[in-house]
């Protein structure tokens, strides 16, 4: 054994043995007893073997556990800054995409519900009241009076404003046409409220003779008696014109016979 | 790789890691300090470490140059220089200086701790954590033969040391 541990040595020395052969020289030093002349060589021997125990403190995992995982959210973190900022920007791209849309929506139901709110054919009706206020009359042409007029006939029903309206129209409006087409127009609600007294009121004021022809007309269609009084006054006054008077005689007649003959 | 595949692949390395930093540094705290940056920077650089032939090598090499650099940095040397005060006060006769050369243990380690960078490495790699010269060769770059004669080299002048310090003992 001994002259084996001294071969050893010597190659050890001289950086040519195997890690087995080294292997054997430590286990060989960490005997108890070493003879004397191998002494010297003990040491370093001993010092390889301990210095292989050494490890760090057992806090030190703990530490470095906890370093580990704490700065793993920082290479995320830089990746989320970069990713949020893009998120960001595409957040606020569609908040404000959505936001111009909805108000663009707001805005169309609130005119829609606005439109519905007075019925259901609010359309015609809003627009005819804005063309025919009186005071928009110096504004406005005849022909887009008359259109305005002509667009009571979408209506299936009117109200008193409608009417009146109309009734205004009939009675003040300087255009003929204009009056005339509000005349046809109120013919067509005789059975609202007012609408017949207004008819044989207007036959007093109007002087048009194509007005008063076809007011005549209207009033013998609705068979309205009560104006036969209005047509007689028409039919014995000598300033209207011939025609307007024959006719008020015939509508006069008609009227009379026909509220005689179903009688 | 996670945590835990991390651990499992480190841990096995880490006491070695720890020894050359201790060896480079003579320090438990700094070493402990140098082991936990080396092993901070192979984490984050978890995802390459797949492509290196090998890991420990990688590591060990990492170690090195790190407790290198740190014993060039002017904080260290400041501490170095401390500690050199010290040193060259036990070189005299002191009570200290003979506990310690009672522990021939401790002698030993003082004594590779002298040793040249290059001899100290590659004594250590091969004499503490049995390296096979085909690892020394992958960590330190050197050919094989190159490392022999140093590891000779070393040997020798570890024992001469020794055997010097052991004489100086013994003549007081």
């Amino acid at each position: 054994m001994k002259p084996d541990i001294e071969k050893l040595l010597e190659k050890y020395y001289e950086g040519e043995t195997t890690l087995d052969e080294e292997k054997e020289l430590r286990q060989f030093f960490q005997q108890e007893t070493i003879p004397a002349h191998l002494l010297e060589h003990a040491a370093p021997f001993r010092y390889f073997a301990e210095a292989r125990t050494q490890h760090p403190s057992a806090t030190f995992n703990n530490r470095l556990v906890d370093k580990l995982t704490a700065p793993e959210p920082r290479p995320i973190r830089s990746l989320t800054t970069w990713f949020m900022r893009l998120a960001a920007s595409l957040a606020l791209l569609i908040v404000g995409f959505s936001g111009g849309r909805f108000y663009d929506q707001w805005r169309s139901d609130q005119q829609r519900t606005q439109q519905t709110v007075s019925s259901g054919d609010a359309m015609p009706t809003l627009e005819m009241k804005k063309v025919l206020a009186f005071e928009q009359h110096p504004k406005t042409s005849a022909s887009e009076r008359i259109q305005a007029v002509n667009q009571s006939y979408e209506l299936s029903q009117a109200d008193r404003d409608i009417t009146q309206l109309l009734i205004n129209t009939l009675n003040f409006d300087a255009n003929v046409n204009v009056r005339l087409a509000a005349c046809q127009a109120l013919t067509r609600f005789e059975n609202e409220p007012g609408v017949r007294e207004a008819l044989i009121q207007s036959l007093t004021i109007q002087t048009d003779a194509n007005v008063q022809l076809t007011l005549i007309d209207a009033l013998v269609a609705i068979k309205e008696k009560r104006a036969v009084n209005e047509i007689q006054r028409l039919a014995q006054n000598q300033e209207v014109l011939d025609v307007v008077r024959q006719k008020a005689q015939e509508g006069l007649n008609n009227l009379v016979q026909g509220g005689k003959s179903p009688s | 790789m996670d945590l835990q595949a991390f651990k499992q692949r480190i841990l096995p390395v880490q006491g070695r890691l720890f020894r050359l930093a201790q060896l480079f540094l003579r320090n438990r705290e700094e070493a402990e300090d140098a082991l936990q940056d080396v092993l901070l920077r192979l984490w984050t650089n978890r995802q390459q470490l797949d492509t290196y032939h090998s890991v420990e090598a990688l590591a060990v090499q990492m170690t090195k140059n790190l407790c290198l650099d740190r014993l060039k940095s002017p904080a260290h040397q400041k501490m170095a220089n401390d500690a050199g005060l010290k040193e060259f006060e036990a070189e005299g006769v002191s009570p200290y200086r003979q506990v310690e050369l009672a522990d021939s243990a401790g002698l030993i380690r003082r004594l590779v701790e002298d040793l040249p960078t290059q001899q100290k490495l590659i004594l250590h790699l091969r004499d503490v954590e049995e390296y096979s010269f085909e690892e020394i060769e992958q960590v330190t770059g050197l050919s094989i033969n190159n490392i022999r004669v140093i590891l000779s080299r070393a040997r020798l002048r570890l024992r001469e040391s020794y055997v010097k310090a052991n004489n100086y003992e013994a003549g007081h």
